[in-house]
């Protein structure tokens, strides 16, 4: 019995620490329709910020959050220099994140060095629950995750902004007839997605050895997250699609190797893709 | 002094790696020079060593200590006047962790820079990457890592007479600890261990000895490179009801692992022996998560005696009071002393006579103490420590305490067709 | 005289000066180059370049795919292992009734077709668009890594497979020996060479065409009746099959293969080579493969972490300012004084 109970505390708590990895990605390419390879990169560049603010002596909570914004000063630079005139252009915005990628996670290895870093655990040990154990701080970042989920669903459907935002990823010329201003509205939604990047590399920081490669563990998954989540199904699809990509994983791990689970659980994935290429959430 | 010392190296490499350019620019017909390739070595000339070490890419983090370890021993070669009249020069190359670059620096290092030997490579793969290389241009490699131990079918990567292993394999490393662990604190292992042949194995020696010794397995993982998530095998570990947690994961994800491991509040229920984390990777596990755990390797920085000692004052006017070394480049290090003393003895510099040379010679002061290279299978024979990682370490001085250690290991005989 | 230049034009569509500036008289005169440098080079220079050659032919099955179907794989390197391991195993195999060498190189050609065939129509079939096939072609890269990684009782797993240099076996006349640099050179360049012949025709063909097509506007060459999904699963086959072969023979070069050569890594090097080399032009692609492999291998030993930067800030320029590559920046140049 513990065993059922402990999968499912399992499947939770990776659901919602993959779907905090993925948001700032499906911000971005659910609003703005741009295909962020340079998401492992800033997740990675948050983990470091984090590490240097904490090393530096500051508080864990004040470091995420400066980490986060560092992170969406350096989304807000990528943007306003190469990502804005691309935007109609997804194929074009693939690559040039992607060579963000590789420079940037240059640039961290010259600046941080290669050394293995870490970022000691703010919240450490473990709480009961009906004989499993869960550790506090992985269940404090699902609550996290939770937290910042609902609160951008919030902005999204109660405030003029996100009503704002839903207008422009609806019909982006009625958007700019309406008086929007379209380029700004960007702007604001790719740093916003930054700034979420920065703040989950901030926060599974303490969970993994920060190297320049940390973010990349997460990359692919994230994006076969927000696919079979569903563009623009910005809440519940990354959800759902965390669900199915972390949770089967970890049901594949529990009757074979966990390299078959990794592989069978992108193949999945694949024919996901197929079959529902807008999505689970979408027909058709 | 620091600055001069590594300057010189650097300038050496730069020098043969712009003639490596002008090489390449022929590629695009623009022009070609390159003198002094068929110059005949004479008794001033360098006798010029290939190292192979991971300076970029994953294992960066080995890099340092394994190519430094080299280093150092050949500035100690060639101040007390280098080996029959001749310095020593290193001519480094950058595997930059891929088995695949491995081919491409050893062929230059052979063919273009013709180096008398090789030393280095990391892992087992890029050892095997440079295999069939040393095998086919009939060069010596010295290869000093922590490894599975040889077994014919892995051959030209192991049990090759052109080969010889400095580091510790599992009848070293493992089997000299394993009555003390079982008698301490059980007899149930659970292993885990990255998805590789070096954690498999070692698990299956261990495995052969243990049973031997009335232990019992009672799990066995195998995780791909770069996971970010435990959960299911951190149940499975408590479920298990192992008393010690036998841990051959390497790299990232032994720190993802060991951190996830102490947040779910286990490290007060099990033992965690590792054969993988040196002075390197508990470093960059900190002080809490590593406290307590056990470690066997054949050489650490906190060892005592007067080899040691001497050698890592060296070692820190060289590279810095913080730089950190480490088995691997310990094995570089003794690995470069001990082919210099083959070339003396045989008073030659050929593929043939370093290995004859190389055979069954004896270090006298080597950091982990007398260490001697076997000549029936080239496998070193190595002290063995088990440590303990102690509660609240500050640095390397204290990072680890001795719980029992044997002077010199002799390894079982290699699985091969011997004598090599 | 001037009937005599009519007439090549009629045979070439070109003059002989157009000729010497167009892609062939380019790529005659390169590989006329790299035909020569064996009389008066040897030793590591020549052990090398075939690899990088075979480097550059996996950056023209990117090409083809990239600069004249607009799909991007960030899955090449994925079939370039599969033919290493391909070749490996065939070559353990001994081969049965033909040459296990032999074998290898034609089971590579099969294998690669069909995966990327299969993985093709699977996709397009549905619609599925470039920037999706982007991400699936990169977890087929990571998926092919890690099934090398898993299955080591066939592949070696994580330590890598050793694979025997091949022989030419000519029948009944015996058999050459691969083993030293000269004669592997002379068996790669000419592979190399029909390689790019092939290709080359393929894309001056109405396949070609039609790729150029479906690249610039899909939807009105399917309201055309053009089987668009097709099309594109053809290129892909052909791309994958040319990129596993080109790993076969980088395989028995080599002499081993370990799973790193599937992973992303090397995946995403060849997109840069094909970016900086020119996605328009194969013979651009195969240069840009070469050269940027040649200079990563002597530039990483004097600044490792410094070239790879350069590299990343010269992919993004190319991809902002030069989106024809050097090949198009040098197009442009010769353009531009014929002009005058």
């Amino acid at each position: 019995m513990s065993t059922a109970l402990s999968v499912v505390v399992d499947a939770t708590l990776i659901t919602l620490i993959l779907a905090l990895a993925a948001f700032g990605l499906a911000i971005i390419y659910g609003l703005v329709g741009v295909i962020n390879m340079g998401h492992g990169a800033m997740l990675t560049l948050g983990a470091y910020l984090t590490w240097a603010a904490t090393t530096a002596g500051l508080p864990f909570v004040i470091s995420i959050f400066l980490a986060a914004a560092g992170v969406a000063v350096i989304g807000l630079l990528l943007e306003h220099i190469v990502i804005r005139s691309f935007y109609d252009r997804p194929f074009d915005t693939l690559l040039l994140t992607w060579g963000f990628f590789l420079v940037s996670t240059e640039v961290i290895k010259i600046v941080f060095g290669t050394d293995l870093r870490n970022v000691a655990n703010p919240v450490p040990g473990a709480f009961d629950l009906g004989g499993i154990q869960i550790p506090a701080y992985r269940t404090m970042i699902a609550g996290c995750s939770l937290l910042l989920i609902a609160g951008s669903a919030l902005v999204f459907f109660y405030t003029a902004l996100g009503i704002k935002i839903r207008a422009l990823i609806q019909n982006r010329e009625m958007a700019s007839l309406l008086g929007l201003d379209v380029s700004r509205m960007y702007k604001l939604v790719f740093v916003t997605g930054s700034f979420m990047a920065g703040l989950a590399g901030a926060l599974i920081s303490p969970m993994l050895s920060v190297d320049p490669y940390i973010g990349n563990i997460f990359l692919v998954r994230s994006f076969f997250v927000v696919i079979i989540g569903g563009i623009g199904h910005l809440l519940g699809g990354t959800l759902i699609g965390s669900f199915l990509i972390g949770g089967s994983e970890t049901l594949f791990a529990l009757f074979s190797g966990q390299v078959f689970a990794q592989t069978a659980v992108f193949a999945v994935a694949i024919v996901v893709l197929r079959f529902r290429p807008h999505g689970v959430l979408r027909s058709g | 002094m620091k600055k001069n010392n590594s300057g010189k190296i650097i300038q050496i490499t730069r020098r043969s790696a712009l003639k490596g350019m002008a090489t390449t620019a022929g590629v695009a017909a623009v022009s070609l020079a390159a003198p002094g390739i068929i110059r005949r070595a004479s008794a001033a000339d360098p006798i010029k060593v290939g190292v192979i070490s991971p300076l970029t890419g994953a294992w960066t983090v080995y890099g340092k200590a394994h190519s430094a370890g080299f280093e150092l021993a050949v500035d100690e070669i060639n101040a007390a006047g280098g080996v029959l009249g001749r310095k020593f020069e290193i001519i480094l190359g950058d595997s930059k962790t891929e088995p695949r670059i491995v081919v491409e620096q050893a062929n230059r290092l052979i063919r273009q820079e013709r180096v008398d030997f090789l030393a280095g490579t990391f892992s087992s793969a890029e050892r095997n990457a440079a295999g069939p290389v040393v095998t086919s241009a009939n060069k010596i490699l010295l290869y000093p890592t922590f490894y599975e131990g040889q077994e014919k079918e892995y051959y030209p990567g192991v049990c090759n007479k052109n080969m010889f292993m400095f580091g510790p394999e599992p009848t070293q490393q493992v089997w000299p600890h394993l009555e003390y662990m079982m008698n301490k604190f059980g007899k149930k292992f659970f292993m885990i261990g990255s998805d590789y042949a070096w954690p498999r194995v070692t698990n299956q020696v261990t495995k052969r000895r243990l049973l031997e010794l009335g232990g019992e397995v009672v799990g066995e993982v195998y995780i791909p490179f770069n996971t970010p998530q435990y959960e299911s095998v951190l149940r499975d570990i408590r479920a298990s009801g192992a008393n010690i947690i036998f841990h051959t994961l390497t790299g990232s994800d032994t720190v993802n692992f060991r951190l996830q491991y102490t947040a779910a509040g286990m490290k007060k229920d099990f033992v965690l022996w590792t054969v993988d984390d040196e002075e390197v990777v508990t470093s960059g596990l900190g002080p809490d998560v590593s406290a307590g755990d056990y470690v066997s390797f054949d050489y650490f920085m906190s060892i005592e005696n007067p080899n040691n000692t001497a050698f890592l004052k060296r070692f820190r006017a060289k590279f810095g009071k913080d730089a950190l070394m480490n088995t691997v480049g310990v094995a570089m290090y003794n690995a470069a002393h001990m082919a210099a003393m083959a070339i003396e003895k045989t008073g030659e510099v050929s593929t043939d006579a370093l290995r004859e040379g190389l055979k069954d010679i004896e270090f006298e002061n080597g950091p982990q103490g007398k260490v001697r290279m076997r000549g029936l299978d080239h496998q070193m024979v190595l002290p063995s420590y088990l440590m303990r990682v102690r509660k609240g370490w500050t640095g390397v001085n204290d990072m680890f305490e001795e719980i029992q250690s044997f002077p010199s290991v002799e390894p079982l005989d290699a699985r091969c067709q011997l004598p090599l | 005289m001037k009937q005599r230049t009519l007439k090549h034009r009629s045979l070439l569509g070109t003059t002989p000066g157009d000729l010497l500036f167009s892609e062939p008289g380019a790529a005659l005169i390169v590989f006329a180059i790299l035909a020569l440098l064996p009389v008066f080079f040897s030793g590591y220079m020549i052990y090398i370049l075939p690899q990088y050659m075979l480097f550059g032919v996996l950056a023209m099955s990117l090409g083809l795919l990239w600069g004249f179907a607009g799909l991007v794989s960030f899955g090449q390197a994925g079939f370039f292992a599969l033919g290493a391991y391909t070749m490996g195993l065939s070559m353990k195999s001994g081969g049965g009734i033909i040459d296990p060498a032999y074998l290898g190189l034609l089971l590579s050609l099969v294998v690669g077709g069909i995966l990327a065939a299969a993985v093709g129509y699977f996709l397009f079939s549905a619609g599925v668009r470039g920037t999706y096939f982007v991400l699936v072609t990169l977890a087929l890269s990571i998926m092919l890594e890690q099934i090398a990684v898993s299955q080591s009782q066939i592949t070696g797993g994580w330590n890598g497979m050793f694979i025997d240099r091949m022989s030419l076996n000519l029948g009944p006349f015996g058999k050459i020996s691969l083993f030293d640099d000269a004669p592997m050179y002379y068996v790669i360049l000419p592979a190399v060479a029909i390689i790019y012949v092939i290709l080359y025709t393929i894309t001056v063909t109405r396949f070609g065409k039609i790729l150029n097509g479906i690249r610039e506007n899909e939807d009105r060459l399917i309201s055309l009746g053009f089987n668009a999904s097709l099309y594109k699963t053809g290129v892909f086959a052909i791309s994958g099959a040319v990129a596993c072969f080109a790993g076969a023979l980088y395989g028995t070069h080599a002499n081993f293969v370990a799973p790193s050569l599937a992973g992303v890594l090397f995946s995403t090097e060849v997109v840069v080579w094909v970016a900086i080399g020119g996605r328009g032009s194969l013979l651009g692609v195969l240069l840009g493969g070469i050269l940027v492999a040649s200079f990563s291998n002597y530039l990483s030993a004097i600044t490792p972490e410094y070239w790879q930067l350069v590299l990343g800030l010269l992919f993004v320029a190319v991809l902002l300012y030069f989106r024809g590559g050097v090949a198009g920046a040098v197009a442009q140049l010769v353009n531009a004084r014929r002009a005058k």
